[in-house]
């Protein structure tokens, strides 16, 4: 029988920026279809409701985008560990986890991975963040930025290829962040609990196996003594107990 | 006095007058510019001799033959609405009598005197006699000029913008009659812009008739957009026009702008409703022409495949009307885009309620 101990998963700042960030995701679907189809969609009034709410909204994602990458680069300075995968992540890591998402799971086998403080991404989960944090959130804020801004930047949309394009980006990014967002929360289920993974990102605080990471952190400092603290992976190492 | 009696004398009296006004011509001196009655060209070429010739006349006397000649004002003839200018013209010193506007244009002008415009300025304020133009032959920009002659630009944006999200843009891209007046059926107008004089960056300006016609050698302006000459504007032909590296100064610039224009110019609350504008659906606000200019100032309006502003890439890269031009097909991928980010969890989901008995077992 395993004890249970508490990690301190989540800081306040990461809180604070998740749940802005995630009302301020919403909000924007909500406006921005209104936005685009408001001959059907009239949930927040008037169109021009809709677009003041929609700005409003995506100032302050992009303000809490900067929040997040000072907090994790300059305060932290733990942003690369945690969203870029490393070359173990990268030849096993994320086969790894795949395998246990798509058949592991379902048989009953624990996951592969456990998260830490530094190290808070299964190498699936990096590779999807790094996706949507580097990738689609810049794009869809500094398209949002162009867009509200069409006149003192006239420019600059030229240059990226005229206002059609631009917000044809837009779209098409808001439309991957969205569906993106089902999978999300979906995941964010599979925990021991179904609220499980949600705790930490409500008070900060996780609760894990403490013989498992006992073991495997033994067992990680053996295989790799030099190198810093590297996630606990106890799949496939981990013992199958036969069942009752 | 009888009736009978009273018509008879009023008979006479107009058959004098009229005598009387055939007769004047035939009283200038020989030697004298006379006022010819025959064509068009023969109404006004005495009076264009010196009034087209910038070294004789200066200011608002100074007239466009070209701009002129094709107004329905030329084809009536100086005389029309400058009657009774002497023989001794103009060095009688007698001021040129004009024709009040309101004896042909009637209706225009009590349209015109209960708008919130009556008695801020005449006709003349806004319209220049000797070239004045239908709605189709006019950009939408030369519309708006006409409106910055009294209403200062910085001025208006920062009026609008109490109100009005991307005010600049809006003053920018609409001409001030789409909402200031209670004008009916609207179209976006298509100009060819060129950024020549400002780098391929620069603040666009209308192109002129001189500059496309250099570029097409002579040729007719139209077939710079108009590859197979029929006089109709194809979705791939805006597309090759747009992809063409050999003109990148020139590009195609969109106004939603109305068909028939009233004189009525009044602040109407419900243009303060966006969805006037960005509410009214894909049905609507596709057709669209291209307004080619031409040698006299005015613009040839050419009709476009029904549609070409939905175009999301190629139509009109630079015009973008949010919530109305949107294109139908760029909103079904994105559906399919959204749809896909449910495929996991279902499935998934699925799965894990099939097998949920294992991971119970596991536990215990």
């Amino acid at each position: 029988m395993s004890a249970k101990k508490m990690v301190y998963l989540q800081p306040i700042p990461i809180r604070i920026w998740h749940w802005v960030n995630a009302l301020g995701i919403v909000t924007l679907i909500i406006s921005g279809a209104q936005i685009r189809f408001p001959e059907a969609i009239t949930i927040l009034g008037s169109y021009k409701t809709a677009i003041q709410v929609h700005n409003v909204a995506g100032l302050i994602v992009a303000v809490f985008l900067a929040w997040w990458l000072v907090y994790y680069k300059m305060v932290r300075n733990s942003l690369d560990d945690i969203y870029i995968p490393n070359e173990e992540d990268i030849k096993h890591g994320i086969v790894r986890q795949l395998l246990y998402y798509c058949f592991w799971y379902f048989v009953g086998r624990p996951s592969p991975f456990h998260a830490m403080p530094d190290s808070k991404f299964n190498p699936m989960q990096k590779a999807a963040y790094l996706v949507v944090m580097f990738m689609l959130v810049p794009l869809v804020v500094l398209t949002g930025i162009l867009l509200m801004n069409v006149t003192p930047l006239r420019v600059l949309i030229l240059m990226s290829g005229g206002i059609k394009i631009i917000d044809t980006l837009h779209f098409l990014v808001a439309c991957s962040l969205f569906a993106f967002l089902f999978t999300h929360v979906y995941l964010a289920t599979l925990g021991a609990t179904p609220l499980a993974y949600f705790k930490p990102m409500i008070f900060g605080w996780e609760e894990v196996e403490d013989h498992d990471e006992e073991h495997h952190e033994e067992q990680h400092k053996e295989a790799q003594p030099q190198t810093a603290f590297r996630p606990v992976r106890h799949y496939p190492e981990h013992p199958v107990h036969p069942q009752n | 006095m009888k009736a009978a009696t009273k018509h008879t004398m009023y008979r006479f009296l107009m058959t004098v007058a009229l005598a009387g006004a055939l007769c004047t011509p035939a009283l200038a001196e020989p030697d004298g510019p006379g006022y010819s009655f025959g064509d068009t060209t023969g109404k006004n070429e005495a009076c264009l001799t010196c009034h087209a010739d910038g070294q004789k006349v200066k200011g608002p006397s100074l007239i466009n033959p070209a701009q002129f000649g094709h107004t329905t004002h030329a084809k009536i003839g100086c005389p029309s609405c400058h009657e009774g200018v002497a023989p001794t013209h103009p060095t009688d010193g007698v001021r040129t009598p004009r024709a009040n506007c309101q004896q042909c244009h009637g209706e225009v002008n009590s349209e015109y005197a209960s708008s919130i415009h009556a008695g801020k300025t005449s006709c003349s304020g806004c319209h220049n006699p000797h070239k004045v133009e239908s709605p189709r032959e006019i950009s939408g920009m030369e519309i708006n000029q006409m409106c910055g002659g009294c209403h200062d630009k910085f001025k208006m944006s920062a009026k609008h913008g109490e109100w009005l999200p991307q005010a600049d843009l809006h003053l920018y891209m609409l001409p001030c009659i789409t909402c200031h007046t209670g004008s009916k059926n609207y179209f976006i107008s298509m100009y060819v812009v060129s950024t020549k004089n400002q780098g391929n960056l620069g603040k666009p300006e209308v192109a002129s008739y001189q500059e496309l016609k250099e570029l097409t050698g002579g040729r007719d302006i139209l077939t710079l957009i108009d590859s197979n000459h029929d006089n109709y504007i194809s979705i791939s032909e805006l597309r090759n026009f747009n992809l063409d590296r050999d003109h990148k100064s020139l590009r195609l610039q969109g106004m939603l702008t109305p068909e028939t224009v009233s004189h009525r110019f009044e602040i109407l609350d419900d243009r303060r409703n966006c969805t006037f504008c960005h509410g009214s659906g894909p049905t609507v606000m596709q057709t669209s022409y291209l307004s080619i200019p031409e040698v006299n100032g005015t613009y040839r309006r050419v009709q476009v495949e029904k549609g070409a502003v939905l175009d999301a890439l190629y139509g009109t890269p630079d015009f973008y009307l949010m919530g109305s031009n949107k294109n139908n097909m760029l909103s079904w991928i994105g559906l399919a885009v959204v749809c896909g980010g449910l495929i996991m969890p279902v499935c998934h989901g699925f799965l894990r309620f099939l097998t949920r008995k294992n991971r119970t077992r596991k536990e215990h």
